[in-house]
Order: C-alpha cells, then sequence, then structure tokens
C-alpha cells in the first residue's frame, strides 16, 4: 500500500529552520501558526560533555491517525498516497482532530476556521514537484516518498541504515510512519508540544 | 525525493515555467492573460549569493525557491532568503526620497522629488567641501542587502574625501584577507565569505579534516556553508568546533573546544608550538616553501638580503644558515640542493645578530604549552591535544577562521596564527586545503565586487589625512578609515571636524560599538543623509532619507565558482533605486554643480581602468559582461552560466606552475619572496610606510607592526588583575543566529514571530548565582551601559562566559528610543582603545558583563506573533524604474 511519508537524517539537520518558513511561504500560513516546527532536542549532559541534535516534525502520517478517526464531517481522511488530508469545505473548525493528535500538528487556518495540517504539499507534488521544506532543506536533511515501494529514495535509505539507528515518535497505537535517522546521538523520547524554542516563549504562550 | 535529485525534476520541465515553454503556457492558461515568469536571480539577504528561482506573476513576486543550478547552495534557501517576499513587500519601505521637517529624531517627514534630494545633498556636499575640505564628508557603508560594497569607496575617492569606514572591516573580515594576503597572497578560508570553494565539490575534495575556528556554517550562511559542512560530515571528514557556543557545528564536532571569549591567539599558539614541538609539520614544505629558513637581522626585523633582484617577477635573494658549510649562504630563488639549511638557530652575520624566521616562531610560541592554553582558554589540555591530531593527522585538512576573533583587538594576530597553522602542515594548494588560488571569469577588476574603487583618483594630499590611517595602515588593503578615529574626530575636532555623513546600512546604531557615543556624534554633525531600504534606528537622526531596492529589485553580476550568475530584477517598486545606481547619480549632480573630478568621472578617457560613471545599471553590467561577448540583456537570458567547467577552474599547485617571466622558475606564491610569509616581514614596511597598499610613504606608525602572532588578554578580561571581574564578572561574546543578517531583518513577521528578541545565553549555574530564571527577562551591563536580553538558561556555555545576539527594534522606531537600546549589545562594547595596531579593530566581544534579573520587557516591544500583523505585505504595483 502507498505510503508517501516523510524520513528525516537528523545527523544532516542543522536547525535552521529554513523549513519553516518555506513552509509558510508555499502554503500562506497564518502569523503564528505553523504546519512543521523544528525542535532544538538538548544540550542534554553536563558542560562540556554535551549531546544536542536537532528534530523537524510534521504531520506523521500515521498508519491509524487519531484526528481521522475523530473527525465528525469525514473531512480528515487518508488519501489514495497514505497523506492524510483536511477537505476544508467539509470542515466545521470543531477542533476535535487537533485535540486527537498526540504531537499537537494540526492547526486552524484562523481565517477560513478550518483544520489546517502538512500535505506534504499536495499542489506541488501534482506538479512533478517536491514539498517545499524538502526542495530548500538547507541540511539535505528532508527526505520523502513512498514506504510502500522497496524502490523508493526513502526504503533504500531505511535498508541501508542499521536499525538501531532509526526511531520513530512515541507510538500511541496510530502508528506514525516517519522516520528519523540519528546515528551519532542517543535518542531523546520527547513529544513536540514539550519543546519551546525561544526562551521568551518559555513561560506559555506560542510554542513554535 | 530528495532536494538534490531535484535537477532531474526541472530537466524534466515538471516545473511550471521553468525549461518548457509547454508548461509555461499551460500555467499561463489557467486564467486567461496572467503572465507567469521564473526568473533565475540570486539571493542577497545576506552577503552570500545563493541561486533562487523566483516566480513573477503579472509582475509581483509570489513565491521563491533555491536554484538546483547553484553550485554552492544548490538549490537550498534558508529562512532569510526566503523571507525575501515580506521584506519587499513590506509595508514599511522607503518608497520615495523623503526630506525631515521636523526637529531631529521627530520622526517628521515630507516627500520629495529625486531631483531635490540629490540637489540638495549634492549641494550640501559642495558648500562643506568649499568651506571646510573635502575629507570633512564622510560615508559608510554596512551588511544587509548591500548589492557591493566598492561604491562608497569609489564615491569617496573620486569625491575627494578618505573617510569612509564600515563597522565591518577591522572588525569583519579584513583581518583575515589583510593576513592571508600578505601570508601566501590567496583567498583566506572564510566559509561565511563564500570562500573555501574547494569544499563546495564534496565528492570531488579529499579533505579528511576540517576546523571551524569562531565559525557556525550552519547557522552563518546554512544553505551554502551550513549544508556544504554537513556534506563532508556525511562523507566521514572530522571536525574540530572552536566557538564559545554549542552550536549546532560545534553539536557535530568529533571535538568541540568551548573556548573563553577573546582568548583564541593564545591557543593558537599553542597548536603551533606543538606541531613544531612534536615535528608534526610538512618538514619540506616548511622549508622549501616558506620564509622560516631566512635569517633576520634581530634589530632591523628585516631579512637579509644579499641581492635585491629589482624585478617585480623576480623575487631577492635571502640568507640561509647552512648547516653543511656552517655558514651564511644565499638562496637563490627558489632552492638550491647544494644548501642544508638550519631551521633553527641564533647566528652572527657580518656582526649582525641574527635569527632564523623558524628560530623567531619558536621563541614566540614557546611559552605556550597546552597546559599553560588550558589555563588560559578555559579548556582541557587533553582535548586540545585531541583537537590538533584530529588537524594534523588526517590531511590533508583545513582551518577555516570566522568572524568572531575580527572582533576583538586580537584581530590580525589571531589570522596570522590561523594562517600559520594551515601553512605549517602544508596546506595550500594541494586538493583538498581550504588555501586555493582557483580561476576566475576574468569579469571583475576588484575583489568580489565589480564597481571599481578607483583608488588612484584620491588626490594624495587627501589620502593623508585619512582618520586613522597613520596608526592603522593596514585598513589601507581596502582604502576605509578608521571608524574609532572618526568618532573621536567628531566629538573632539581633533585633527579636524567632520561634518556631513551619507551612510548606506542597516542601522549603524545597531551595529557600532558603544552606540551612545554614536549618538552624542550625530548631534555634532551638518547634514546625514541615509540610504536603506527602510526606516532605521540611524534614520531617525538624518535630513534625508533615500529609498534604496530590495535584492529582488536589482541586478548584480555575481561569481559563484566556476559560474557567473545574474541577480535579476523581478520587480520594481516605488521609486526605490540600485545603490549602485545612486552613487554615480549623486557624482554627476556635483559635477553640475563644479566639482571637476566628479565631472571627469563621467570621461570615458579619462577614466580609463577606473571605468566612467554610469546612467544605468544596464549600461554598467554591460561593461563587465562585454568580457564574454554578451550584453547585460543576453546574459541575463542565459545565466547562470559555467564560464570553466569545474576541473578546469581548480587549480592546484598554482606556486608549481612554470613561470616565464622568471626564466620557467616555478611561481611561488603572490607574496615579495614568493615563498610562504610566515615570518611576515611586510608587516614591517607596512607599519612604517603603508606600502604596498598606499601609492605614497606614509609617515610610520608609532611601533612597527609585529612580523609574528602574540597574544592580548583582553583588557577587561576575567582574570583577577583586570581590575572589572569584581564588578562584571562574566565575559560576553556573539554570534549569529539563523533568522538574521547583521541588523537586517528585524521587521520581519516570519523571522520575528520565531525569535522577538536576543537570547542571553548562561550557564545554570551563573544563572543560579546571579537569580536569573529560564525564560526571564535580564539586564545586561558593562562599564559603558546596560541593555535587556531573555536569559536562556543552558548547559551549551562556560559558567564564566555569556552569549548574547545584536538586536534592535522596529517597532520602537517613533518612541524617544529609536529602536535601539532596549535589547542592543552594542550598547555595551567598547569603541575606544586598545585597538588592534594594524587595523584599528576594537573589542565587540570578550569584555565583562553583569547580568541582574529585570522587571520585564522593555516597553513597546512586540513578542506575540500577532503583534506583527502591521508589518505583514501589501499589495502593491510595480513600476517604472526611476528616471532621472
Amino acid at each position: 500500500m502507498k505510503q508517501l511519508t516523510f524520513v528525516v537524517d537528523l545527523d544532516r539537520c542543522i536547525g535552521c529552520k529554513g523549513c519553516q518558513v518555506a513552509c509558510k511561504l508555499e502554503n500562506t500560513v497564518a502569523l503564528g501558526e505553523g504546519r512543521n516546527k523544528v525542535c532544538t532536542i538538548g544540550p542534554n549532559g553536563i558542560y562540556p560533555d554535551l549531546q544536542m541534535y536537532f528534530l523537524p516534525v510534521m504531520c506523521q502520517q500515521c498508519e491509524n491517525p487519531s484526528c481521522v478517526q475523530v473527525c465528525p464531517t469525514g473531512a480528515c481522511y487518508k488519501d489514495e498516497d497514505g497523506v492524510i488530508q483536511v477537505d476544508q469545505s467539509l470542515c466545521m473548525g470543531c477542533g476535535s482532530c487537533k485535540r486527537a493528535c498526540p504531537y499537537e500538528m494540526i492547526h486552524s487556518n484562523k481565517e477560513l476556521r478550518v483544520a489546517d495540517k502538512c500535505t506534504l504539499c499536495v499542489q506541488a507534488r501534482r506538479d512533478g514537484d517536491v514539498p517545499a521544506c524538502v526542495r530548500n532543506c538547507s541540511g539535505s536533511a528532508l527526505y520523502y516518498g513512498d514506504l510502500g515501494d522497496p524502490d523508493s529514495e526513502v526504503s533504500k535509505l531505511l535498508s541501508a541504515t542499521d536499525p538501531s539507528h532509526i526511531y520513530q515518535l512515541r507510538d500511541f497505537g496510530n502508528g506514525p510512519t516517519t522516520r528519523y535517522i540519528l546515528r551519532h546521538d542517543d535518542w531523546v523520547d520527547v513529544l513536540p508540544q514539550d519543546c519551546v524554542e525561544h526562551s521568551v516563549h518559555r513561560k506559555g504562550g506560542r510554542k513554535l | 525525493m530528495t532536494a538534490a535529485s531535484y535537477p532531474s525534476a526541472i530537466r524534466m520541465g515538471k516545473i511550471p515555467g521553468l525549461g518548457s515553454p509547454g508548461l509555461v503556457k499551460k500555467a499561463a492558461a489557467e486564467k486567461q492573460g496572467d503572465d507567469v515568469r521564473v526568473i533565475k536571480t540570486a539571493c542577497r539577504a545576506c552577503i552570500a549569493n545563493c541561486g533562487v528561482l523566483a516566480t513573477v506573476k503579472n509582475g509581483r513576486v509570489v513565491s521563491l525557491r533555491g536554484n538546483p543550478e547553484d553550485p554552492m547552495s544548490k538549490g537550498r534557501m534558508c529562512a532569510k532568503g526566503l523571507s525575501g517576499i515580506q521584506a519587499l513587500y513590506h509595508p514599511n519601505r522607503n518608497k520615495y526620497p523623503m526630506k525631515r521637517v521636523g526637529p531631529r529624531g521627530s520622526g517628521q517627514w515630507k516627500r520629495i522629488s529625486w531631483e531635490e534630494a540629490l540637489d540638495t545633498t549634492a549641494k550640501k556636499l559642495m558648500e562643506t567641501r568649499e568651506k571646510y575640505g573635502a575629507e570633512t564628508v564622510f560615508c559608510s557603508t554596512g551588511g544587509g542587502g548591500n548589492p557591493e560594497i566598492w561604491s562608497i569607496a569609489r564615491f569617496c575617492n573620486i569625491f575627494g574625501t578618505p573617510n569612509w569606514f564600515e563597522p565591518g572591516c577591522a572588525q569583519c573580515y579584513l583581518p583575515r584577507v589583510l593576513a592571508y594576503t600578505m601570508m601566501y597572497g590567496g583567498v583566506d578560508p572564510s566559509i561565511a565569505d563564500s570562500n573555501a570553494l574547494e569544499l563546495y565539490f564534496p565528492d570531488d575534495t579529499p579533505i579528511k579534516a576540517l576546523v571551524l575556528w569562531g565559525t557556525g556554517p550552519a547557522w552563518s550562511c546554512p544553505a551554502s556553508g551550513g549544508g556544504m559542512v554537513a556534506d563532508l560530515r556525511a562523507r566521514g571528514v572530522k571536525t574540530v568546533v572552536v566557538d564559545p557556543r554549542f552550536t549546532p557545528d560545534a553539536a557535530k564536532a568529533d571535538v568541540w573546544l568551548p573556548i573563553r571569549p577573546g582568548s583564541d591567539v593564545a591557543l593558537q599558539l599553542a597548536w603551533i608550538r606543538y606541531i613544531l614541538d612534536n615535528k608534526l609539520y610538512d618538514a619540506d614544505f616548511v622549508m622549501k616553501w616558506t620564509n622560516l629558513p631566512y635569517l633576520v637581522d634581530v634589530e632591523t626585523k628585516m631579512l637579509l638580503r644579499p641581492e635585491k633582484s629589482g624585478n617585480p617577477d623576480q623575487p631577492d635573494t635571502f640568507m640561509v644558515w647552512d648547516k653543511k658549510t656552517n655558514s651564511p649562504q644565499p638562496l637563490e630563488y627558489p632552492w638550491n640542493d647544494a644548501l642544508d639549511p638550519a631551521l633553527e638557530g641564533v647566528f652572527t652575520v657580518d656582526g649582525r645578530r641574527c635569527k632564523t624566521g623558524w628560530q623567531l616562531l619558536w621563541e614566540r610560541v614557546e611559552e605556550y604549552t597546552l597546559e599553560k592554553a588550558a589555563e588560559v582558554c578555559w579548556l582541557d589540555a587533553g582535548k586540545i591535544e585531541e583537537a590538533i591530531h584530529v588537524f594534523t593527522d588526517n590531511l590533508p585538512s583545513g582551518l577555516s577562521i570566522g568572524v568572531a576573533t575580527d572582533q576583538t583587538p586580537n584581530s590580525v594576530q589571531a589570522a596570522m596564527a590561523a594562517a600559520t597553522i594551515d601553512l605549517l602542515m602544508g596546506n595550500v594548494e594541494r586538493p583538498g586545503a581550504l588555501l586555493q588560488r582557483f580561476r576566475t571569469s576574468g569579469c571583475f577588476d576588484m575583489p568580489n565586487y565589480p564597481v571599481p574603487v578607483a583608488a588612484g583618483r584620491l588626490p594624495n594630499e587627501q589620502l593623508k589625512k585619512r582618520l586613522g590611517g597613520r596608526a592603522h595602515k593596514g585598513l589601507g588593503i581596502w582604502w576605509a578609515g578608521h571608524p574609532s578615529s572618526i568618532l573621536e574626530a567628531i566629538l573632539t575636532g581633533e585633527p579636524y571636524q567632520p561634518r556631513v555623513w551619507i551612510d548606506r546600512s542597516g542601522n549603524k546604531l545597531g551595529a557600532t560599538a558603544d552606540s551612545q557615543r554614536w549618538e552624542q556624534a550625530i548631534q555634532k554633525l551638518d547634514f546625514i543623509v541615509h540610504v536603506y531600504m527602510y526606516p532605521t534606528s540611524f534614520s531617525a537622526y538624518a535630513d534625508i532619507l533615500i529609498p534604496a531596492e530590495e535584492w529582488l529589485e536589482t541586478d548584480m553580476l555575481v561569481e559563484t565558482c566556476n559560474t557567473l550568475v545574474a541577480r535579476q530584477q523581478c520587480t520594481h517598486l516605488w521609486e526605490t533605486m540600485d545603490e549602485t545606481l545612486f552613487w554615480s547619480k549623486l557624482a554627476k549632480r556635483c559635477g553640475e554643480l563644479g566639482h571637476e573630478a566628479c565631472a571627469k568621472a563621467f570621461d570615458a578617457d579619462y577614466m580609463g581602468h577606473d571605468l566612467p560613471y554610469w546612467d544605468s545599471m544596464e549600461e554598467f553590467l554591460d561593461h563587465w559582461v562585454n568580457r564574454l561577448g554578451m550584453s547585460w540583456k543576453e546574459f541575463a537570458a542565459k545565466a547562470p552560466i559555467e564560464y570553466l567547467p569545474k576541473e578546469q577552474w581548480r587549480s592546484y599547485y598554482v606556486y608549481q606552475q612554470p613561470d616565464p617571466k622568471n626564466g620557467g622558475k616555478p611561481a611561488g606564491f603572490p607574496t615579495p619572496s614568493k615563498k610562504c610569509e610566515l615570518y611576515v616581514e611586510s608587516m614591517i614596511t607596512l607599519g612604517r610606510t603603508g606600502r604596498p597598499f598606499s601609492p605614497i610613504d606614509l609617515e610610520p606608525a608609532d611601533q612597527d607592526y609585529d612580523p609574528l602572532p602574540y597574544y592580548l588578554e583582553p583588557v577587561e578580561s576575567p582574570l583577577p588583575d583586570s581590575g572589572v571581574a569584581e564588578e562584571y564578572p562574566l565575559a560576553l561574546t556573539g554570534g549569529r543566529v539563523p533568522y538574521y543578517h547583521h541588523n537586517t531583518l528585524r521587521n520581519i513577521p516570519w523571522l520575528r514571530e520565531m525569535y522577538p528578541a536576543p537570547e542571553l545565553w548562561i550557564h545554570p549555574n551563573a544563572a543560579e548565582k546571579y537569580g536569573i530564571e529560564d525564560g526571564g527577562w535580564v539586564w545586561v551591563e558593562s562599564k559603558r551601559g546596560r541593555t535587556q536580553a531573555v536569559a536562556k538558561v543552558t548547559q551549551g556555555i562556560n559558567p564564566g562566559t555569556v552569549y548574547m545576539e545584536r538586536f534592535w527594534n522596529p517597532e520602537t522606531l517613533n518612541t524617544p528610543t529609536h529602536g535601539w537600546k532596549e535589547m542592543n549589545v552594542n550598547m555595551l562594547t567598547k569603541s575606544t582603545a586598545p585597538f588592534n595596531d594594524v587595523v584599528g579593530t576594537y573589542t565587540l566581544r570578550a569584555f565583562q558583563v553583569r547580568v541582574t534579573k529585570a522587571d520585564g520587557a522593555p516597553d513597546g516591544v512586540w513578542l506575540d506573533p500577532e503583534d506583527f500583523r502591521p508589518w505583514l505585505p501589501t499589495p502593491v504595483q510595480p513600476t517604472e524604474e526611476v528616471r532621472i
């Protein structure tokens, strides 16, 4: 079965957050909202023996997506590519999907009052293009492709990687398909919503 | 599919408008009458020139993406560049020329015509020149969307003032350019200045270890250098990072040395000592291709020259001590197998006490053992040794020195020591080395930018009046004045009173050290013009505002590795003008008002190699691309073009090529001896005369410049004897974040919502000691002033060090602070002596501060994403170019 998703080489992510702006430019995302986010994991340890890596997070394209299960109107669905989409003409903006996502990766389109999320840049893919975050990634850390196709670039990348270096976000039974490759640091089990990127937001407020 | 495989998608014509007329038609057909074009241009949100594909619909720029054809950025594009549309269509752009109608700082402006703006400015310049001398006019530039740097120096040279400056120059990049130019004559290894080009071909380069010293490409130039270093690491290249901050590159390094700010030269001297002492250097290269075996007269500090050549193509003959005959012997260039020169030793030649360059270098570094460096630099001796071995055991290797060391008075010494480390290892001009002289397109006569600086047009009597020009002769390599000397002259009237200032830059009050003193100086000036894309704090003090074009509005010729790129005008808005054209228009008006040199600057015969001034950008750019047999329009339609295949462009071992002008001997390096000059004898000549950068002999500096690197402890240091540590216990450093370049882009909603205020990094132990909590507002104070920041409590910094990012606040522009006092690290920095002797560097990092808890955020600053709504892009129709 076709399953488009991201595979992220964390050894290559340099924490520049260009992907966040690339996404906002491509998808006209509102101020204060974001379909993706780069989390700074660390520094962990005691100075000067430290580890730190950057974790780009976005919709994890779950196998059993809780957002789809709770959607009362059928607006939120998994398409033929395995990508979770929101049909905004059916969405009534109830926020159920947003609350159901264990990674808080569904946001609001404040103007249309509907759910908004990563579509793997469906409009770009229709034109044979790749998602905006992938094509602009300064570290060339982001890959996307079909996990269901053993010959896809992402499948080959994963099969060439030591399985002990392949991670996923915490699985609550939803089966996230996004895969993270981390060879040189210790994986930290953390959820995106627990990562506050700028100190000024430490005491609440925006978490992007 | 990855970004790397993206070019195939372009070749297949899958992207609308990319090389596939059919798809352009299809895109256009989507809505009848839409004109959709994809323009291949180059970014200028920082000083890199990353390739960009800009989609322009009906004259409006609607989308940006990296251009995979770019050999450095390879289709990658960072947050700064991708924000280009928010910058271009910012509602607060400078749209028309304006003149001040209220008191200075009142923020009351009136729109005027271009004619009036140029006329008023030129008349004031001419009147000032007439009454007080041309030298009382000064100009400045600075980073941030700067299309090119030399226009400012050119205008000054032609107008007749020796005083232009940058808060960059001695504080940013010039020390490194100077040291590498004098020591081996090729390009310096600064990644953030788009050098170290060897590394952008990761499949080809044999480099095995890279030292990133005071540079963090991941955050200073993510799409080019950041991505490149990621490519190298993925191929197994080992890295060492020397940085007080635990940056992304530090986190991914094999060894991180979290050095005490400002102590870099002490660590470098220890590296040199260790390499010499353990014989880790390239012995053959050091003997045959450096000047270390040459004998130096310890009294005159000059090399012994048994024979002077008198021919610039042939070096002088120098003296060595021959061990075979135990006597001094002339060593004719390039080498004599019959001799066995001594590297070490003290000798007497004709009654004169002499030492080899090697001996002098050893004496300089001898006290810097690993243990001593560990103590001075707050490091672990074992880690230092491990780092040195990563570099020396994995050849070829390379050391890229960044801006950090340019920001303290140790600037030139640090660059000299960095060059010494690479050259001792023979890391020069071999495959894998950072120090290279690759071929160039020949389309430029100047370094990096096409505008000819016309240095010879400055009358010699005016050159002698350059403020700081006698003391800091190294600035002559860029024909520049010394910022602090200009500041002192304004404040004291000595040696004369500067009166008129034309500045093109983001915000001088955000960028210059100890900005409060500049505010005092500004009150003493008769007339100020500010040229920029937006009003900044500096504009509040100006008399005339000139609207400059954003990078998406400009044309410029750019050389990127073996390609030539056209930055192309994608649209044009309001009455903005290309800065490269503005200076030409101003010179023209001065000429019309009777300035003879400005009038003659439009005469092609008179200007010759210096190029006459231009009436349009097309005329200017035609001149350079004519060398390719094309007009600018033809070139822009084809660009980017590969001017040489990469194999031919990467010319290795240039110094070994036979030189027909010197009897077929090896060409050597472009230094006076044609050897790598680790004993930098030319520093002595420079200090005494200004040559080779000055066309005339200048009065000598107070003291000779030192031909070898030496360590100066920061004047305000954490050591008990500095006298400030008790009151100001923490050493401050600076450094980049990936959202801003210098003082730019603080008005961009997408960037400010991510990084709304400067962070102050502080270690948990220090935070506890001073009552600071994570995420809390703090005051940061130095002997000069105080400002605010948000505390980030992190293990990623030494307990004795803090880091603060530069900042200013466009949202408080029209308040009494004018936006530059709330969160500006340059309220704290030091603009006074000690300076670096050679180039006059002042203290932007490595000084002492104290940090205390603040009650809250400064008044009026924007922190919430919604706050930035007033700055979202405003739709606007394109306009015709201004024609005057």
